[in-house]
Formats: structure tokens, sequence, C-alpha cells
């Protein structure tokens, strides 16, 4: 910046060169030698000379450029002074043109002037903040919420105008009626781990739950992850994260998490103690109603324990499971009718599959059924309600390739499906159709039977590209969706849309025909 | 934080996300994915943007609270989650 200046020199008139020292003033005059140096020569007190303004030398000043507001990490102590006075200057110009209320300005006075003060100790700062809980309560928060909210592509300026709106629903019904829908995999998570259950949760139908095993490649992250994820938002990661020290749902372990925490380790754990389970847990069942209930774990030794969902440190009640009181079931699966919360049935290691109650005069094992040639891998009680009672049916799956249904009144399977070339590793009827049920097995293939169609062959069938073997299945409460577990840790969601539009005038229609011979008051 | 981080990167790569920047209730950014310029032009002016929201909804009615702001643009889109104590601000650029 350059200043110029006008030297002013008054001279008296008489002398124009050298005016006489006046002595007594009270200012002196002062000479200087030096023309660049500005010179005010005062007034005497002789009255007014005439003043004569010459052009003098410019002066070159170089004042430094106006310091820019950078918020950088050294202290800026000694130029806050400066800072502070131009942003009052700016504020002041704001203030004219803005009609805002007074406070609101001497708020941002404030919130400036603290950004300034607080910048200095930005970096402690920060790292405090972040480690806070507070925090990170927030931030969990808002980053799913904020997830959502970017998954969801909807372009509310679209215009359907311009182009044919695709007819989505003429596409099921022809041919098979299973449509991949999602496909649920989280690359910390679930990868490398076998996927060992699936459930669907009651509250929210949107809500899958998945349990992993652990990690062989990862000796450091937890053995037991369990994530929920959500079909209602595109977003493609789980809603929720929570860690177990073992793997889940394998060793004698059961344990609860609770959602409304924000830790993600288990909240309640059951001890591994001689009075609950010493052997792995593969079967874990609520049943009871929303609010009485229990939960009930069956495992491979054969012990069922009874447990208080607000008590996990002990088993409300205990029981071992034993055939003919000496030899204990190796339970692998274990299933409830509808409705029934005291009998239940479970299928073994051996491949029989038994009967047992909970209470009453024949608590434990009361029946036994033989048919499968392999261990049984899974059970599913007949579900759909309906005019007629099928809760004595239920279908198991087993190594032997095979699936088969039974009643609980013959102790013979009364049907046997063999479409498949594997083990089928498991099996569940829908919930919504009385004549349907979903299978899958270890070469990918994700079948569906309508038995109202055909018995031979599944109705539906589709073999899941990239999936090694699907190790679960379970449909959703409404009965349109079916969750697919595997073993590599994907979550395959199907669609099964076309299958369900008529359940409700659907029976099963078809009976295998020794049984509609042999009990005719059975028989609708 | 390390999980924090990783969370970000995470979304800072989903398609169209252009920063994100974590605000405390003064407007002082603590998080960001942007260069220092622009996140201080956003959280400043965001900040303000976000107060005479949450005011107006609580003058319509004082039980209610502001919980997300969405402001769509002609090039982008700014979505912002407030809490008591901070806001996440996400500038996205919506490809389809």
């Amino acid at each position: 910046m350059f200043v110029c200046l006008l030297k002013v020199s008054i001279c008296k008139h008489a002398c124009p060169f050298f005016p006489p020292p006046l002595v007594g003033d009270i200012r002196t005059l002062q000479w200087d030698t030096d023309p660049s140096v500005l010179q005010l020569q005062a007034d005497s007190e002789h009255g007014r000379r005439m003043q004569r303004l010459g052009a003098s030398k410019i002066t070159q000043v170089d004042f430094l450029p106006k310091e820019v507001v950078s918020y950088c990490k050294e202290t800026q102590t000694p130029l806050t002074a400066h800072l502070s006075e131009e942003e009052e200057e700016e504020d002041e110009e704001m203030m004219e043109a803005k009609s805002g209320p007074e406070s609101e300005q001497q708020d941002e006075d404030d919130n400036r002037e603290n950004k300034e003060v607080l910048r200095e100790l930005t970096e402690e700062e920060r790292q405090q903040i972040l480690h806070s809980s507070e925090f990170q309560s927030f931030f969990e928060c808002s980053i799913r919420v904020m997830e959502r909210a970017l998954a969801e592509d909807s372009n509310i300026f679209f215009d359907y105008g311009g182009r044919e709106l695709e007819d989505k629903e003429g596409d099921l019904g022809s041919g098979s009626s299973l449509s991949f829908s999602r496909l649920f995999y989280d690359e910390h998570w679930s990868k490398h781990r076998v996927i060992t259950c699936l459930d669907w949760s009651l509250q929210y139908p949107e809500l899958l739950v998945a349990s992993y095993n652990n990690n062989e490649d990862a000796p450091h992250e937890p053995d037991g992850v369990a994530l929920v994820w959500n079909i209602k938002f595109k977003k493609a990661t789980p809603e929720y994260i929570f860690h177990c020290q073992s793997p889940v749902v394998s060793v004698g372990f059961i344990v609860l998490w609770d959602n409304r925490s924000h830790r993600r380790t288990p909240v309640q754990r059951t001890p591994l103690s001689a009075a609950a389970h010493t052997h792995p847990v593969y079967c874990v069942n609520v049943v009871g109603t929303q609010n009485a209930n229990n939960l009930i774990t069956v495992s491979t030794d054969g012990r069922m324990c009874s447990w208080s969902l607000d008590m996990l440190s002990q088993p409300q009640e205990t029981m071992e499971l034993v055939y003919n009181k000496s030899k204990p079931v190796a339970v692998t699966g274990m299933a409830f009718p509808t409705g029934d919360v005291n009998n239940y049935v479970v299928g073994s290691e051996e491949g029989t599959v038994y009967t047992a109650s909970r209470h009453g005069s024949k608590a434990g094992i009361c029946e036994m059924f033989e048919g499968h040639q392999g261990p049984v891998t899974g059970i599913s009680c007949h579900s759909a309600v309906g005019t007629v009672d099928f809760s004595h049916l239920f279908i198991t799956s087993s190594f032997d390739w095979t699936v088969k249904l039974w009643s609980t009144k013959h102790n013979k399977p009364l049907y046997s499906f063999e479409d498949n070339a594997d083990y089928v590793y498991d099996v569940m009827w829908s919930p919504v159709h009385p004549a349907i049920f979903a299978a899958v097995d270890g070469m990918g293939r994700l079948d569906l039977w309508n038995l109202n169609n055909d018995t031979e062959v599944p109705t539906a069938s589709v073999t899941i590209e990239g999936a090694s073997a699907l190790n679960r299945v379970r449909w959703s409460s409404g009965g349109k969706e079916v969750a697919v577990g595997d073993s590599e840790g994907r979550v395959w969601i199907y669609d099964t849309g076309e299958v369900q539009i008529h359940w409700r005038e659907a029976q099963l229609s078809w009976w295998p025909s020794r049984w509609v011979h042999g009990n005719e008051k059975s028989h609708q | 934080m390390a999980e924090v981080e990783e969370t970000l990167k995470r979304i800072q790569s989903q398609n169209g996300v252009q920063g994100i920047i974590i605000v405390n209730t003064e407007g002082i950014p603590i998080k960001t994915t942007l260069d220092n310029a622009s996140t201080v032009q956003y959280a400043g002016l965001i900040h303000q943007l976000v107060m005479k929201a949450r005011s107006t909804v609580r003058d319509i009615d004082p039980q209610n609270d502001l919980t997300f702001l969405r402001v769509r643009s002609k090039k982008n889109e700014i979505m912002i989650a407030p809490d008591k104590d901070y806001f996440l601000i996400v500038i996205q650029n919506p490809s389809d």
C-alpha cells in the first residue's frame, strides 16, 4: 500500500526561505534539511500567513497486506485483535444489508469469535469429542439414518410421460415363481463365515437377523457375529452388528443382545455350567405369547433347558431328553407346532425323529419316528392357520438327500420327497400357504414345493449362482420372501410373489393315498 | 476413532457422495472429508439454515423438533441429520 503525502509548508510572508526563529512561541519552528519528511510549521500569533501549497516528494510506505482469515494450527494470539476488528467491520456492513434481529447478529459475532478462540485447541478437542460417548451414539444413529437416505434413489422428478412404465406385475406367474430380490453380504463381517441361523423379527417384519460362525482366516476377530439386516431399505449394510466371543449357536453359550444399548457385545449370557448346557446348542426357540414367553434351547447332548428372558444366569427348568430312559438324544433340530408350548418334535443325529413334551405326565421323549438314513438337519412344523388343522404335520430334511413329511400320529413318514442330489440342509413350511414349503441343499439349490401342484418335483427351483452350499432357509412372517443363508456368509432374499396370491383360499388338497385309507376320520 | 474413520470412508465411496462434514452445535467442523475452505463455508451456512429450520418447526408446534433436513438443488443434494449436540452433513450428487 502506498500513501502519498503532500507536503504542506507554511512560510512567513516576509521571508520565504529563512523565516526568523520565534522565541517564546509555544510551538517552535523546526528547521529540517531533509525535504522528504513532513514539516508542519505552526502559525505564529502574529496572524495568519498566506499558506502556499506545493507538491512534495512522494513518500512510499509499505503496509502489510490484510491478514487473510485462515485456520491454521499455529497460535494466532498476536493477530486475534486484528481479526476481530476486521470481523466487526464486516458485521457492521452485514447489519446494514440484512434486516435480521440484532440478537442473531450478536450470536454470530460470538460464534465467530468463539471460533477464533476454539480453533487453537481444536486438534485435542476434536479427538476428545470423537472419543466421547455422546458423539458415538449420535454418530451411530445418524449414520444409520443417513445411509438409508442415501440408498433411496427416489427420483421425485421423474417424468412418466416420456416412457412406458414397465409392468412388473406381469413378470411373475410365468415360469418360476422365485425371483431374486436382495443379497446381504458385508465385506468385513460376513466374509469367510458360515451362516448358522436366520430369523425374522416378529415385531418388525422387515428385519432379519443372521448369525455367523467364526472366521477362520481372521483369528483376532470375534468368533461369533450376528448381523441384523433390513429388507425395507435399499442400503447394503447391516442395521446392527453384534459380536460374541464364541461362534454363535455352536458352543454351549446362549446370549441375549440388547438392541437398545449401544454396545455391541452381549448384554447377558448364560454361564457354561453343569446346570445349563455343556454341548453345542443348535436349537433356540422362543415359545409363548409376547407377555409370557420362554426361551427353549436344546443342545446336542440331549439336554433341554427352558429359560426366562429376564434371567439368563440359570435355566428355569432342564430336562434330559432320553429315549427309553437310556439313550440320550443328540438333538440337531427342534420345532414347536403353532400355538403349542408343551409338545414339540426334535430331530437327531441318528436320523430318528422324536416327539417330546415339556410338562405333563409324559414329560420328555414320547415317541420315536424312524425313516431317515442320515442325520436330520432341519425340522419344521406346519404353521399355516386355516380351516383345517394340519398342526400334526411336520417335515424334516436330512443328509440322506430327502425331505420327509410326517404326521405325529404315525411313526412312519407319510411321504418322501426325493428330488435332491445332495445333503438337504434345511426345510421350512410357508407360514401362510398350507401346501408350500421351501428346502435348500448343498448344491446351492433352493426349492419351493407346492403340494397342491406336484409332489414329484418342486414347483419352483433355482440354483443360486455364486453360492456354495445353502445352510438355512427361513420364510418371512408374511410369506412373501424367503431368506437363504449359505456357507460363505451371504444371505440371499428371494421373492415368492405369485405363488402366494391365492393362499387365502388355498387348502392342502392333496393327501398321501395310504393315509386316506387308514384314517377316515382325519380326512376332510 | 478408527471405526468412525472407516464408516466415513465407506460412505464417502458410495455412489455420488461428494463430502461429509460433522459439525457441533456452535457450527465448528469436527470431522470433514472436504477441503478446509469448503468445509468452513458449508458449516457456517448450513448451521444457520438448520437453526432456522429448527426454530420454524418449533414455532409451529413447540412439542415438535427437527429430525432430518434435505436440500435438493439442481446440481446436488445436501442431507443433514441434526442431533442435540452435533449435525451430520452429507453432500450427494444423485447420479440418476
